[in-house]
């Protein structure tokens, strides 16, 4: 098992013509990832990497009938995203993940509040995606590195690509391997919190415990130690989180990084986390023995 | 992007949100360059500036308020906000007094780009009033006080009942009942309500029209006369990533601290000045900051932050420049890359070295996809790669410090 995608998930991806969207998609399908649908307007008719092209969503899924898709990814430019998404969801499919690197602000938060009203996910912008190692991915993850991308039993949630392959490193060094990695994105606002995915995490027989990797600015972090609190997340966690030097005012790097007031120190999401009773590690080399710490044996 | 107060006061008033009559005194311009003429020019501008206040001024002009136009909190508390008499006892006239502010504020050291000459107003209560987003909730949101002028992190942390909350539907927009709701909700009377809800109405016209991440009025002067409620601050933040289609608000020189911050915005690579000593050529935001960390934990410092990842991972030659622009010690590379290949980022890296022969060393711990070609690059080019990003800051600290020859 895993969460949110597995090898039984239906991919439709929308841009497969573009070139980002064609490379991302043999990799996909490389990696065992259903890819069933491609959407470009005007390209009905093309095949990429064998995957058949309609001229939008809806089109696509009549085609597809009940073998229709149940997850879309979107390799769209930043500012026809929120479009893409309505589109998606408007074809009722549940499960939605954007890569793109700066979508409005004020998009962000139509396309958050959108998903939200008919109860689905939408992951991202500014992410890699989604990955469960070894049976698919909904994203631009460099799988091929063994070292970071290895199937296991540790659920993995992340604000950053980067730091992600240096944080999970340092859990596969311990022995550990990954259930499902969800880069919920560097953006003010992501589609999907992670707060809201730990029930899923949860619920997942396959995962034994949870990383996440964070960053200054927000409140992502504290949600997760209120989850904790409520107990409506049991499982050990791990939290790294980036940013703890930064002074106050400044960006660092991603639009949602910023500490304003007392509101986003790293400083307090760690003591909200450790005070519902996770682990905070204070540079990427400990999370790894940290986890041990709570899962003596188990991979 | 935020916008200075001036530039704030001026969307404010193409909104129709009433500002106190102003005249904008540059001392110099938006490429950065000092404006013509020297401190003499300077002090004819603001008598010209007093002079048409003055002219405007219905009455007689008692008093005008000498602000700083600069990105920076606490302009009040630092001096560079001045309130200036008319001195009958020493006969010193207001423009007189006025240029006397102006040359205490522009001596304090900081860069101040312009002067705003304000008519003073006469008040009888401040409130606070600013729009924002709420990402968990997925909406816009409205905060208000009746105890305005006073920095609203410490109102809500020390007397949070004083703050009073509006939620917006983002698809719906602001409706009539809310603002109305809010206004009666402070408990202003029957008149400044009807004016509050007018105002709200207008700035949150403001904030869907520029793209804003944040609008902010602290304080709204509410005054005895006639408009009654009047922007006495303005504080602006437009979304970056909406400005390709807010074209009114260029990247100018005038916004950032360096040149090389400068150089860096316009061309999209994230960069922050720092005073340090190790400049840091990262790859993510989120590797870059938790680098930025580790140096700070190692004892050393950090003379820039800058990431030529993503987008930017063939732009390592610009990358460096802007790194040797500073009077850094070290340059620490550090990549873990995804699409960003190791091998083209080493290339980079080389071809950088090799064009621009740094007078400093250089750190590299470059990962990710095709490291065992980055490897070979680097090696070829005398380099020593690392591949543990704590090692790698551990030496670029010593090397920083003179406790460790070059390698």
């Amino acid at each position: 098992m895993s969460i949110f995608v597995d090898e039984t998930t239906r991919v439709l991806v929308q841009g497969i013509t573009g070139k980002e969207g064609s490379f991302w998609t043999k990799h996909m399908i490389e990696m065992g990832t259903q890819v069933i649908a491609g959407v470009t307007p005007g390209k009905e008719g093309e095949t990429v990497e064998g995957v058949p092209v309609y001229h939008s969503v809806a089109r696509a899924q009549r085609a597809s009938g009940e073998h229709a898709a149940d997850a879309a990814m979107l390799f769209v430019p930043p500012r026809f995203t929120k479009d893409a998404v309505y589109e998606a969801l408007d074809a009722s499919i549940q499960k939605i993940v954007t890569i793109a690197d700066g979508i409005p602000l004020h998009e962000q938060i139509e396309i958050r509040a959108a998903a939200r009203s008919q109860g689905a996910q939408v992951v991202g912008g500014n992410t890699s995606g989604v990955i469960s190692p070894g049976k698919s991915m909904l994203g631009i993850f460099p799988y091929w590195i063994q070292r970071v991308y290895k199937p296991g039993r540790i659920g993995i949630m992340t604000r950053s690509g980067s730091l992600t392959n240096e944080v999970t490193a340092m859990i596969v060094e311990q022995g550990f391997g990954v259930s499902t990695l969800i880069g919920v994105g560097g953006d003010p606002v992501p589609g999907t919190r992670f707060a809201e995915f730990l029930a899923q995490f949860e619920e997942d027989a396959d995962t034994d415990g949870v990383v996440i990797v964070g960053e200054l600015g927000g409140t992502m972090e504290e949600e997760v130690a209120e989850a904790i609190t409520e107990g409506r997340f049991t499982k050990p966690l791990v939290a790294f989180i980036g940013g703890r030097t930064a002074p106050k005012g400044k960006r660092m790097g991603h639009a949602g990084a910023i500490v304003t007031g007392s509101a986003g120190t790293v400083l307090a999401k760690a003591e909200a986390l450790t005070k519902a009773g996770a682990l905070v590690a204070d540079r990427p080399s400990q999370v790894g023995t940290m986890l041990r710490t709570r899962i003596p044996e188990t991979r | 992007m935020k916008r200075l107060e001036f530039q704030g006061k001026e969307l404010f008033s193409s909104a129709g949100i009433p500002v106190p009559a102003s005249r904008l005194v540059r001392v110099s311009e938006p490429d950065g360059t000092p404006t013509d003429g020297g401190t003499q020019a300077l002090h004819a501008r603001l008598l010209d500036a007093v002079a048409e206040l003055t002219q405007e001024a219905k009455g007689p002009l008692a008093s005008l308020v000498v602000k700083a136009q600069l990105d920076m909190g606490g302009r009040g508390k630092a001096g560079l906000i001045q309130l200036v008499r008319a001195d009958n006892g020493t006969g010193q006239d207001l423009a007189s007094a006025v240029v006397a502010a102006a040359g205490q504020i522009l001596d304090k050291g900081y860069r101040i780009p312009a002067l705003l000459i304000e008519e003073a107003v006469d008040l009888r209560e401040e409130l606070y009033l600013s729009i924002s987003v709420d990402p968990c909730a997925a909406c816009h949101v409205v905060l208000a006080s009746r105890e305005g002028g006073v920095d609203i992190e410490t109102l809500a942390a020390e007397r949070p009942d004083a703050i009073r909350r509006l939620d917006v539907d983002p698809f719906r927009g602001i409706q009539a009942y809310q603002t109305r709701g809010l206004a009666y909700d402070l408990g202003l009377d029957k008149t400044t309500a009807r004016n509050f809800a007018s105002l709200l109405t207008k700035l949150y016209a403001l904030f869907t029209r520029v793209d804003a991440e944040l609008v902010e009025i602290n304080p709204v002067f509410v005054t005895s006369g006639e408009p009654e409620l009047v922007a006495g601050d303005a504080k602006v933040i437009i979304d970056d990533n909406s400005l390709y289609r807010h074209t009114e608000f260029p990247i100018e020189r005038e916004q950032y601290d360096s040149d090389a911050a400068f150089e860096a915005a316009l061309e999209g690579i994230p960069y922050l000045q720092f005073d340090g000593t190790i400049s840091l050529m990262c790859a993510g935001a989120g590797l870059t900051t938790t680098v930025f960390d580790l140096v700070n934990y190692e004892g050393g410092s950090v003379a820039n932050y800058l990431e030529f990842g993503g987008p930017n991972y063939n732009k390592a030659q610009r990358a460096m420049e802007l790194c040797l622009q500073n009077k850094s010690a070290v340059i620490l590379i550090v990549t873990f890359g995804t699409i960003a290949r190791a091998d083209v980022m080493a290339e980079g890296v080389v071809n950088a070295i090799r064009t621009l022969k740094p007078d400093r060393p250089i750190v590299t711990c470059i990962r990710g996809t095709n490291e065992e070609g980055a490897d070979r690059i680097l090696r070829e080019a005398g380099l020593e790669p690392m591949y543990n990003t704590e090692e790698a800051v551990r030496l670029a600290v010593k090397l920083a410090a003179g406790t460790e020859a070059r390698v």
